[in-house]
């Protein structure tokens, strides 16, 4: 099983926890796990191509999964998966 | 709804007058609760604390910024155990007005509420909070209440 940390204004769709567990063999998986569990977070991680949104990022254990194989990135029992939004702008 | 205390709204100004000519940025944390504004039924978020934040943008940082995933996990986490919420981030806008510019709707993020100071000459000139969608296509006017803001 893997965690999952959820970010403050998501909990609303996890039943207000802050971490849930899931199993899954790639951070894909587990994402996919949690979205079927938390159907109403799916809007908010994945656009209709069901890709990962851009402001998403995820990371594995505090390493950013775009510099691994991203989705497709191998989790281990007591990883930590954590989203965090890319956040950046200028005038 | 966003409501911004005396002490977080002082924090908020004073960075951004201190980075300028550069942009800062910045996370703001609160609570969110229903109230009665103007005798209608609202959503609140009241703002209490404003943390600055490194503006982590590599290169010209006069018209961009950049928070490090890191830096907001971390403030989320120092929220919580204080017992707030992360509700929004601010950053300035020197040398111009307070709007959403496409750069910012392009880097945007739809859970929180993003409040841009226009810093002109150095000093604070106005503000605005804004509300953008998950497509980073359009971002919605927030009504912002500050000790010192134009109505949006």
């Amino acid at each position: 099983m893997a965690k999952v940390s959820i970010p403050t204004p998501l909990r609303q769709f996890t039943e207000q926890k802050d971490t849930v567990e899931f199993a899954g063999s790639t951070v894909g998986e587990v994402l996919g796990g949690l979205t079927t569990e938390f159907a109403g977070l799916r809007q908010h991680l994945f656009n209709d191509e069901g890709k990962l949104r851009s402001f998403v990022n995820v990371y594995l254990n505090d390493e950013d999964i775009r510099y691994l194989e991203k989705t497709d990135t191998a989790v281990k029992d007591g990883d930590t998966i954590t989203i965090i939004p890319s956040i950046a702008g200028g005038r | 709804m966003i409501r911004i205390t005396e002490p977080a709204w002082q924090v908020m100004v004073d960075h951004a007058q201190r980075q300028y000519p550069n942009e800062c940025c910045g996370a703001m944390l609160g609570v969110v609760r229903p109230e009665t504004v103007d005798g209608e039924p609202s959503t609140v978020k009241e703002i209490a604390r404003a943390v600055p934040l490194e503006n982590a943008y590599q290169g010209a940082q006069e018209d961009r910024y950049e928070i490090r995933p890191m830096d907001l996990l971390k403030t989320e986490r120092e929220a919580r155990e204080a017992g707030l919420e992360l509700i929004g981030i601010y950053h300035s806008h020197p040398d111009c007005d307070a709007y959403f510019s496409k750069t910012d709707l392009e880097n945007s993020c739809p859970w929180y509420s993003f409040v841009v100071l226009s810093i002109k000459s150095g000093v604070f000139d106005h503000a605005n909070s804004f509300l953008p969608n998950a497509e980073q296509t359009h971002a919605e006017p927030e009504r912002l209440l500050s000790p010192a803001t134009r109505p949006v």
